[in-house]
């Protein structure tokens, strides 16, 4: 009802005619385990929609587009990411897709969505997410590949490291944020030793016996929240007093639920969003002021390349030739978002700049909260 | 850490962990052997007793003991009211009766979500801290989690093995039809066990609620520990729980301190069969005859 | 007689439009994606018949995923890795699986049936962490990407429309060769071990060779639609079958019933278009599965393709034959 109206102002907002939708696809994972990120992702484009929307929608080509939104649950499952975007791309006809959210759904999507020319932001950690064969793939997601190498190289200079022991689940977000880390710990001179378990484990006092009886650190990036929460208070209450590293996705607020702010104390974090940046807090306060609910990593991702998007949409004059916005898209830089000055990266390592390039920060949990302490681009933290 | 510090904590380990697993097993194996049905919701009573647990001591701040009571007897009240919708039209048809409380488990599984959300909540801790013996640590969290699976298991033995009560279920267990015979009052006896075997599974999940945390999907896991506890300890044998479950927080502890976690699950399911294949009935089960 | 008759024909004629209209199907439909949600169908009604052999013959399946599972990673790797023809690596697939099934059943369905169950669900764990830790042959936790399209005489088939009938085609034969299975003198044997096992071996016949062979069957369909499906879906992970793929093809088996080969379809037809329903809600799906597995049990345990027969039984003069129900005895 309240789309109608919107549409109804807009219309006559502009006076002529030409209004039109831009229908925008949601693939991600909004029920189960991983709903809160999928939840993050779905809102962020419903606010930015709303907000478009209450401007009189988006103009581009001398015509006024209202955005609406197809939300598909993939219930963190390859085969239903698929079938979610079949009925995407086949029922509802978009051609832009938010998602999908985890890697084996990216990795099962991705042939058929650059086939049909179909332009997703995907937020997969994933390094085969990007490649040269996949034109209309983007990544609007601070991923370990970019963020580990740095952040280990400035926490190798702060601390002593020689020998360091991970933990790591043993499923598509283990697997490959565990890769990253061999790569970056290998790189400041540090043999990593990587231990799995399976992902719904709880109890890792076995495990972790064995892992801190010989190492100088912990490294736990990679894991749930709440898995990382039990990771820390499990290991200091076997009585280890060592550095713990969570060099993987955002997950301060759940680890300190968890494993208490006494245990927490000291823990380095990775930082994608820094609160004290204007254009940030402005956000976060405006978007938790309206949906009540926190805004985390994910929802400023997507909203962040979903600005991006849009401003391509505009400078190419077209919503419907996607090749033509893929290319705007790329050659973006310097531009403003949520996050911060935002560009494109990633040529050396996936052989195509479809990687967003934002500023990120290495934290460091400080009663209960997190500080930051070094701020990092894709080359190096200060 | 000296390797027989590490020989000695892995054993303690493993005791610690299997003492939840035998409260887990022993209520599994309780339903099984008096009422024959292989119950697939078992662990989600685990997950209530943990929820309701976390509510009453995370959010209103109830005391511990009583938190831990109210956990129990709400989640029985909610097995009991399966009991009569569901399990009880199931006895004699073994099959249906598993494949029934499958769909159980899923309705109760989602019906959590739905009405908590799918985000792990912590519950406040009740204890902190550790004590260490000579190098060995046992977090006092733990060891709260021991005392409790103690005193439950200890007073289930005394209801067993000393009371009217518990005779007439050994009976059941035994023959219902000849029980009933005897004038034992079978029809009592079955939602009795049942409820029975759900308040060992809510206090294991109240227990454990401040150890790890609560969400709704942490009761697949109990689910699958149960089962493969059971089956070599016995389905139907009680002695062969608390045996079995010990034994394979054990062979966790060790397969994952020692070699790698996920050689530790394949292991168990491995020794799964193989009691399967050498001894059917579980290291301390009756032999079956085939119905 | 001619009542009966003309019952038959009644339902021949029903069967033959039933499949004309699946073959039309594509026609009639709005886009390609209610292909899609066709083939998916197709190759579900393949699990379901699978189970539903198992189940004829009085055992339970839990780890039917399982197997699916490890047909399709054989398939996927033989033909990625070996350079076989997806068509033999199907084949292939369905005879691993078979194989398997055939030593595990032989070693454990001497068993109780209870516990027959317990261990083929652990096997359905074992085939999902070995798919996870094995990640130099199997992609761990990421999966294969890219697996080659089935193609039949050098034709591929990679599109929707090219894919729909020849998963339609596998279907229908699997439903053929389910009905004559049943009907054959194999059937009956099967359907006496289900209704007592203990006479049924006193009267001479060897059951758990008869519940064996109906595993190795129903396993090995299950491997060879595993494997039918990478080669459509193009991609496996040890996500792709899992113990909820086993329980929602045991539900629709439940809903639809298994004393006959044409309960799983109706279980497939009923059940299939519900995911799609509900995806734009969060987390219904499985709420409502869990509710019709019981209602359906507690209510209509012999499937909703009993109702027709039921109807049918309480209209006639006589009292008809009596049905046994899918699993066990009932009280």
């Amino acid at each position: 009802m309240l789309r109608f109206a919107v549409l109804a102002v807009a219309v006559l907002a502009t006076g002529s005619a030409s209004a039109e939708t831009l229908t925008i696809g949601i693939n991600a994972t909004l029920s189960g385990a991983g709903a809160v990120f999928g939840e993050g992702m779905a809102l962020a484009a419903t606010n930015f929609a709303d907000e478009v929307n209450a401007k009189g929608g988006l103009k581009i080509g001398g015509k006024s587009y209202t955005i609406e939104l197809k939300k598909y649950d993939d219930r963190y499952r390859a085969q239903d990411a698929v079938t979610a975007m079949e009925r995407l791309i086949l029922e509802d006809k978009v051609k832009y897709v938010v998602g999908p959210m985890g890697s084996a759904s990216t990795l099962a999507t991705q042939a058929r969505t650059n086939g049909d020319q179909i332009l997703t932001l995907t937020m997969a950690f994933t390094p085969k997410a990007l490649s040269p064969q996949l034109p209309f793939s983007f990544r609007p997601a601070i991923t370990t590949a970019e963020f580990t190498g740095p952040q280990l190289a400035w926490l190798g200079k702060t601390l002593a490291l020689k020998r360091v022991r991970a933990l790591a689940p043993n499923d598509e977000t283990g697997q490959s944020v565990a890769a990253s880390q061999k790569e970056a710990y290998a790189a400041i001179g540090v043999n990593l030793e990587v231990d799995f378990f399976e992902r719904e484990r709880v109890d890792f006092i076995p495990i972790l016996t064995r892992a801190l009886a010989q190492t100088d650190a912990l490294e736990i990036g990679g894991n749930s929240p709440t898995t990382a929460g039990l990771l820390v208070k499990q290991a200091r209450e076997l009585g280890y007093k060592g550095p713990i590293f969570v060099t993987g996705g955002d997950v301060t607020a759940e680890l300190v639920k968890v494993a208490g702010k006494q245990a927490a104390e000291g823990v380095y974090v990775h930082l994608p969003i820094d609160i004290s940046k204007p254009e940030t807090a402005g956000y976060i306060k405006a978007f938790e002021a309206k949906f009540k609910q926190p805004a985390n990593g994910h929802n400023l991702f997507i909203y962040s390349g979903l600005q991006m998007l849009t401003a391509a949409m505009q400078k190419a004059g077209t919503v419907d030739d996607t090749a033509k916005v893929a290319k705007e898209l790329q050659g973006l830089a310097n531009f403003p978002t949520v996050l911060g000055t935002a560009g494109w990266t990633g040529d050396k390592r996936y052989g195509i700049d479809h990687q967003i390039d934002v500023p990120f920060y290495v934290g460091q949990i400080k009663d209960g909260v997190v500080a930051k302490v070094a701020t990092c681009s894709v080359t190096a933290c200060n | 850490m000296s390797m027989e510090t590490i020989l000695a904590q892995t054993v303690v380990n493993g005791l610690m962990v299997g003492m939840i697993y035998m409260l887990m097993a022993i209520g599994f194996t309780m339903v099984f052997g008096i009422m024959r049905i292989v119950n697939f919701a078992h662990g989600e009573f685990y997950m209530v007793g943990a929820f309701m647990f976390a509510i009453f001591y995370g959010s209103y701040e109830v005391p511990f003991a009583l938190s831990l009571l109210l956990a129990i007897v709400t989640t029985a009240l909610v097995g009991l009211v399966m009991e009569r919708l569901v399990f009880s039209r199931f006895r004699g048809n073994e099959l249906n009766g598993m494949i029934a409380s499958v769909g159980v488990a899923l309705i109760m599984q989602n019906a959590a979500l739905l009405i908590w959300g799918p985000s792990p909540r912590s519950v406040p801790a009740v204890v902190s801290g550790v004590i260490s013996f000579g190098g060995i640590v046992f977090p006092w969290s733990r060891v709260v989690v021991i005392i409790g699976a103690l005193i439950a298991v200890g007073l289930l033995y005394v209801l067993i093995a000393h009371t009217q009560l518990g005779r007439a279920m050994r009976a059941v267990a035994q023959d219902a039809e000849i029980a009933l015979a005897q004038g034992i009052r079978v029809e009592v006896i079955f939602p009795l066990a049942f409820v029975l075997g759900v308040a060992l599974a809510a206090l294991a999940g109240a227990l454990m609620a401040p150890v790890l945390s609560v969400s709704p999907f942490v009761g697949l896991a109990p689910t699958l520990k149960a089962f493969v506890i059971v089956v070599i300890g016995g389905l139907g044998s009680v002695p062969g729980a608390v045996a079995g479950g010990l034994l394979i927080g054990l062979i966790e502890s060790f397969a994952g301190t020692f070699m790698s976690a996920a050689l530790a699950e394949i292991l168990q399911f491995i020794v799964v069969i193989a009691v399967v294949l050498l001894r059917p009935q579980g290291l301390l089960g009756r032999k079956e005859r085939e119905a | 007689m001619r009542a009966q008759d003309g019952n038959k024909r009644l339902r021949f004629g029903a069967i033959i439009l039933a499949v004309l209209i699946a073959i039309l199907f594509p026609r009639f439909a709005p886009n390609q994606f209610y292909v899609h949600l066709g083939t998916v169908g197709c190759l579900n009604l393949m699990f379901v018949l699978g189970l539903a052999i198992i189940s004829r013959a009085g055992q339970l399946s839990m780890g039917h995923a399982g197997f699916a599972l490890v047909g399709g990673y054989v398939s996927a790797l033989l033909s990625m890795k070996a350079g076989w023809p997806a068509l033999l690596g199907v084949l292939a697939a369905g005879l691993v699986a078979a194989a398997i099934a055939a030593a595990l059943g032989w070693i454990i369905l001497r068993l109780r049936g209870v516990y027959f169950v317990l261990v083929a669900f652990s096997f359905g764990q074992i085939a999902v962490l070995l798919a996870l830790d094995m990640s130099d042959i199997t992609g761990g936790a990421n999966g294969i990407v890219g697996v080659p399209p089935l193609s039949l005489f050098g034709y591929s088939l990679a599109s929707k429309p090219d894919f729909y009938p020849f998963a339609l085609a596998c279907a229908l034969a699997t439903l053929l060769f389910t009905w004559m299975l049943y009907r054959s003198p194999f059937g009956d044997r099967m359907a006496a071990t289900a209704e007592n096992q203990r006479l049924t071996e006193s009267s001479g016949v060897d059951t758990h060779a008869t519940q064996v062979i109906a595993f190795t069957i129903g396993s090995g369909i299950a491997g060879m639609a595993g494997a039918l499906s990478v080669h459509y879906f193009r991609f496996i992970s040890p996500d792709s079958f899992t113990f909820w793929e086993s329980v929602s093809y045991l539900t629709m088996l439940v809903v639809g019933g298994s004393a006959g080969a044409f309960g799983p379809v109706v279980g497939v037809l009923v059940l299939t278009p519900l995911p799609e329903m509900l995806r734009a809600t969060q987390g219904l799906q499985h709420i409502i599965y869990g509710a019709v597995l019981v209602l359906c049990l507690l209510f209509v345990p012999e499937g909703l393709s009993s109702i027709p027969r039921r109807l049918s039984q309480r209209y006639r003069a006589t009292p008809g034959p009596d049905t046994s129900t899918p699993a066990g005895t009932r009280r």
